[in-house]
């Protein structure tokens, strides 16, 4: 068997290829890996060069061992995802050294498409996906280069054409990508991305949320059909906690209470409740005049289920994976690994549609027998002074923050074992939770069912896209009580201390409140320089369409885009639809690959003839075609003597060459240079004529 | 025999698609491509990257298995444009003797845009030989064919194949470029020279080196005068077509005589014939060949042993089909 050199003008690529799709690997990585892999590269262009033997057996099978137990050590397995690339970056790395024959170049190349994949799993922006097709067109190119054995092939025509194709093939995939239907996975494989969980918890005591508004962090992006909300109603709805234990605040369930009276997931199986939930969602939806809003969420990363929505949600389209919990909330199943996105309707007039039942009324109206006795006092006082009326006694209590001297501030004192009384008739300071806290302890104190509920408030607004920003520091809390004939009403007792933060933004309050170096990092500083602040703006708004558009097209989005484009979506029609786009968008390519002109052939000879008559046509001497090459001889030495001669040289050439039996490559040489010299002389006789 | 009746039908398909001709275009008509191994392997990462793009819920990484989805189907008009529009020409023919291998020519031609990358071309039984046609140019291969028979063999279908860009794809061609290839006797070894009138003659033929440099005279040509005795001056004039005629002494030569090889068949014959051609050409002495109804006059040389040897290679051959 001969044995195969990588062809010299392919080497580069397929080395470099190797070398840039292994390299985001390279950055997260296992610090041996970062050494081994640029290692084994430099030893495949050492034994290219013949500086260095192909390795034996024993130290390829000794170096597998090494990678895999490489791996073990940092991964302490060898699956999963990120076990899994270290281990095929090795591999790879390693399949370097055992490419003699053209077949192990190809297999190199392939899985360079595969590891390049996997970058992916690691990076989506848009800058790691123009990376990932750049690394595309070396590896493509290399694929050229193996395929072409001569040793005078250029590596840049390799590139060209490499360019050319993946350009060409890029249209095709867009077809591919908006049409081929998204399904479900077809095995559990949950992506356990390392990173810190972020944004609310499952429980609040007192100085938690306010920590959070240090971090400038993006939680979603909101992007509504129709107008933005303004900025009173954007109350993003994370979780409820309805159960306090003097001190704390957390999300939890009635003990014995079956699941699927507080969480139904589609597909399996529904509750009384839920039906009910449907049955006036369906009610609400036939009539246009309800106020609803339609929005799309793209939330980051935060290892936390809960979605955020506004009033009573549902999801719209396809809601796999996507739970409808009792308190009008939305919650995925199993924990946002990575980006997510989901579509949803809000109905503000649904707050009744689930009831409230004994069991959950008294769930809303527990409160610890003992401690903060004086704002139990409080609260009897101020609901017999209203008579009784709830939504009076509401009222009250939120005058009662604004009318006494309460401070809405970012640094609180620490409160000590009474927490509620404390706050209401000492510190008198707070942030979100203080207040949500103690306007629902004062509620459940006067006999009122209420909850905390924590999430999101405001939103900054991105006028290039029209969407939301909610940040980390837009995290709030605020309060719902039941009012019978109303439901669960929102009541935020911070908007009665710091209207501002409510009406105008957490941006606004953070500006004031935070130093500098906060200010800038929250973009309050970007803010101010309407240059700098488009500038962010137009990038938030690229970033936000990719992730809305590429990253977040999911089940849901495909259909919503397909009812608009096909009306009635069936498989056969997306399969037509594919068919013909496949074939409208190859054909051009196609025509452009395929069409040539047609007629006979030319040879070289006949078209070195061509050159003469254009060369003398610049010269304003008009040869026809058909004119033999001595009537050319002839007109040319008429036209012009000084270049008699010249024209003569050519012409006998040009005759010894059409009567040779082939035209050789020196003879053409030759009659090109005497065509030259025939120019040259052409130009002078111009000149000096 | 299934495969052999499965075998003809395709052989049949084949002639009534693409017959026989010297000069032919690929044209989507005559090429035909399918995917490769690699193209395979390639197709199967593909759709792995897909499920897994689908079970990590990674939409970037089904779009990577789609990009290179729609790069294979890309590569599909690439690689057929890269045989599509190549005019294959036949030529020339180098005769061998049979049991061995002959070659044959063929020149390619490129159209004036388009380059023809990495083909390969190959007749059945032989070593494919790799050449490139850039725009414009034309270039000339030959191609070994294994010669099974004396006399004409048909060369059969060429294969042309090429893998470029990618080597994803094979895209092919099976051309009957109506050649055929001469194969000489296969030169049996034998004692006895079958020539009459020699030995007696043998002393004076050491003087007699270039006796055919005696010009003695023009005659009006016959078939079977060589082309170099021609007068092509007299031609060109327009005298018509002269056969200029040497003096020849009658001594000094063997006349190697088919029927002095009797009760032997045709084959035989012939091979003893070649062996005696090579034979005397070795030993650097003149000799002239008859054949039943021809006759090759006396010389020596590598235009002489070349004639020999076609003559008793074309024995009994329908004339046609090969050129020189």
């Amino acid at each position: 068997m001969r044995v195969y050199q990588v062809p010299q003008h392919a080497f580069l690529l397929l080395v470099g290829g190797a070398l840039l799709a292994a390299a985001p690997h390279l950055l997260l990585g296992p610090p041996w890996l970062r050494i081994l892999l640029p290692l084994l590269l430099l030893a495949r262009v050492l034994i290219q060069r013949g500086r260095l033997a192909m390795p034996g057996r024993m130290v390829r099978v000794v170096l597998l061992a090494g990678v895999v137990l490489g791996t073990l050590y940092t991964h302490g397995t060898v699956l999963g995802p990120e076990a899994g690339t270290c281990l095929l970056i090795a591999a790879f790395g390693l399949k370097t050294l055992e490419m003699f024959r053209l077949r192990d170049a190809y297999v190199l190349l392939v899985l360079g498409y595969f590891v390049l994949a996997t970058t992916f799993l690691f990076y989506q922006s848009p800058l790691a996906a123009l990376y990932v097709f750049v690394v595309m067109v070396l590896l493509t190119a290399s694929l050229v280069g193996i395929n072409r054995p001569e040793t005078g092939a250029r590596s840049r025509t390799h590139l060209r054409l490499a360019s050319v194709m993946l350009l060409q093939a890029l249209p095709l995939m867009v077809l591919l990508f908006v049409l081929v239907p998204r399904i479900a996975p077809l095995w559990a494989l949950e992506f356990q991305s390392e990173g810190a969980r972020t944004g609310m918890s499952d429980s609040m005591a007192p100085g938690e949320v306010s920590r959070l508004t240090e971090s400038t962090e993006l939680a979603f992006r909101v992007e509504f059909e129709g107008a933005v909300p303004s900025p009173a109603e954007r109350y993003w709805r994370g979780m409820t906690y309805s159960l306090f234990d003097g001190r704390r605040w957390s999300q939890a369930s009635p003990g014995g209470l079956p699941r699927p009276d507080l969480v139904i997931f589609p597909g399996q199986g529904t509750a009384p409740w839920h039906e009910q939930l449907q049955a006036q969602h369906a009610a609400m939806a036939d009539t246009d005049a309800a106020p609803v809003y339609r929005y799309r969420v793209v939330q980051e990363a935060s290892r936390r289920p809960w979605l955020y929505t506004l009033a009573v949600p549902f999801v719209r389209g396809p809601a796999r994976g996507i739970g409808q919990v009792r308190d009008f909330r939305l919650v995925k199943e199993g924990d946002i690994e990575q980006r997510f996105a989901y579509s949803v309707e809000s109905y503000p007039l649904l707050t009744a549609a689930v009831g409230l039942p004994d069991w959950e009324r008294d769930f809303n109206l527990a409160l610890p027998e003992l401690g903060n006795p004086r704002s139990r006092q409080l609260a009897q006082r101020l609901f017999d002074a209203e008579g009784g009326d709830v939504e009076a006694y509401a009222l009250r209590v939120l005058a009662h923050f604004r009318q006494e001297p309460f401070y809405y501030t970012l640094e609180p004192p620490l409160l000590g074992g009474n927490t509620v009384d404390e706050f209401l008739f000492d510190t008198r300071r707070g942030f979100c939770e203080h207040y949500a806290s103690a306007f629902a302890f004062m509620m459940r104190a006067a006999g009122v069912p209420a909850r905390i509920v924590a999430g999101y408030q405001g939103g900054e607004l991105n006028p290039v896209g029209n969407h939301l920003r909610v940040h980390q520091y837009h995290a709030h809390a605020w309060a719902e009580i039941w009012i019978d004939g109303q439901g669960w009403v929102e009541f935020d007792p911070t908007g009665a201390v710091a209207p501002e933060r409510i009406e105008r933004g957490m941006d606004r309050f953070l500006g004031r409140e935070m130093g500098a170096l906060q200010n800038l990092l929250s973009g309050a500083a970007f803010s101010r320089n309407p240059l700098l602040a488009r500038l962010r703006n137009s990038i938030d708004y690229l970033q936000f369409s990719w992730q809305k558009w590429v990253l977040g097209y999911d089940e849901s989005s495909q259909m919503a885009f397909l009812e608009r484009w096909l009306k009635d979506v069936s498989p056969l029609r997306i399969g037509l639809v594919l068919l013909i786009g496949t074939v409208a968008i190859l054909l051009p390519v196609a025509l452009w690959v395929l069409l040539r002109r047609r007629g006979p052939p030319r040879s070289p000879l006949q078209r070195e003839y061509r050159a003469l008559r254009k060369q003398l046509l610049r010269s304003n001497i008009a040869v026809s075609e058909g004119l033999p090459p001595r009537a050319v001889s002839e007109t040319v030495a008429r036209a012009c003597p000084a270049a008699a001669d010249a024209i003569r040289a050519w012409v006998s050439q040009y005759e010894q060459a059409a009567y040779a039996e082939h035209a050789d490559a020196q003879a053409l040489q030759r009659l090109r240079r005497l065509r030259r010299a025939l120019r040259w002389r052409l130009r002078r006789s111009a000149l000096s004529g | 025999m299934a495969t052999a009746g499965m075998r003809s039908l395709y052989r049949r398909w084949l002639d009534r698609r693409m017959p026989a001709a010297r000069q032919q275009q690929l044209t989507q008509r005559r090429i035909f491509i399918l995917p490769t191994g690699y193209g395979v392997f390639f197709m199967v990462i593909a759709g792995s990257l897909f499920l897994g793009g689908i079970n990590y819920e990674n939409n970037l990484i089904m779009a990577l298995s789609f990009l290179m989805t729609s790069l294979f189907m890309i590569a599909i008009l690439h690689t057929f444009r890269n045989l599509s529009g190549l005019v294959l020409r036949a030529g020339r023919m180098a005769p061998g003797f049979a049991g061995t291998d002959g070659a044959l020519e063929l020149v390619l031609h490129a159209g004036d845009q388009q380059a023809h990358t990495g083909l390969w071309l190959a007749y059945p039984g032989a070593a494919p030989e790799e050449v490139s046609v850039s725009p414009g140019e034309e270039k000339n291969v030959w191609l070994s064919v294994p010669l099974r028979r004396r006399g004409y063999n048909r060369a059969g279908r060429v294969r042309i194949e090429s893998r470029y860009p990618l080597g994803l794809l094979r895209a092919w061609s099976l051309l009957d470029m109506d050649q055929a290839c001469l194969g000489w006797p296969r030169p049996l070894a034998s004692e006895e020279c079958p020539a009459g009138g020699g030995e007696q003659l043998q002393g004076q033929y050491a003087g007699r080196q270039r006796g055919s440099d005696d010009f003695q005279g023009l005659r009006s040509y016959q078939e079977g005068d060589s082309p170099r005795q021609v007068d092509w001056k007299a031609y060109a004039a327009g005298r018509g077509l002269h056969s200029k005629h040497f003096a020849d002494p009658a001594e000094g030569w063997l006349w190697l005589d088919w029927s002095l090889l009797p009760a032997m068949d045709t084959e035989t014959r012939l091979g003893r014939l070649a062996w005696w051609v090579l034979a005397l050409e070795q030993r650097q002495q003149r000799y002239g060949l008859r054949l039943p109804g021809t006759e090759l006059p006396p010389a020596l040389g590598a235009d002489q042993r070349r004639r020999a040897l076609d003559m008793l290679g074309l024995y009994g051959e329908n004339i046609q089909g090969g050129e020189h």
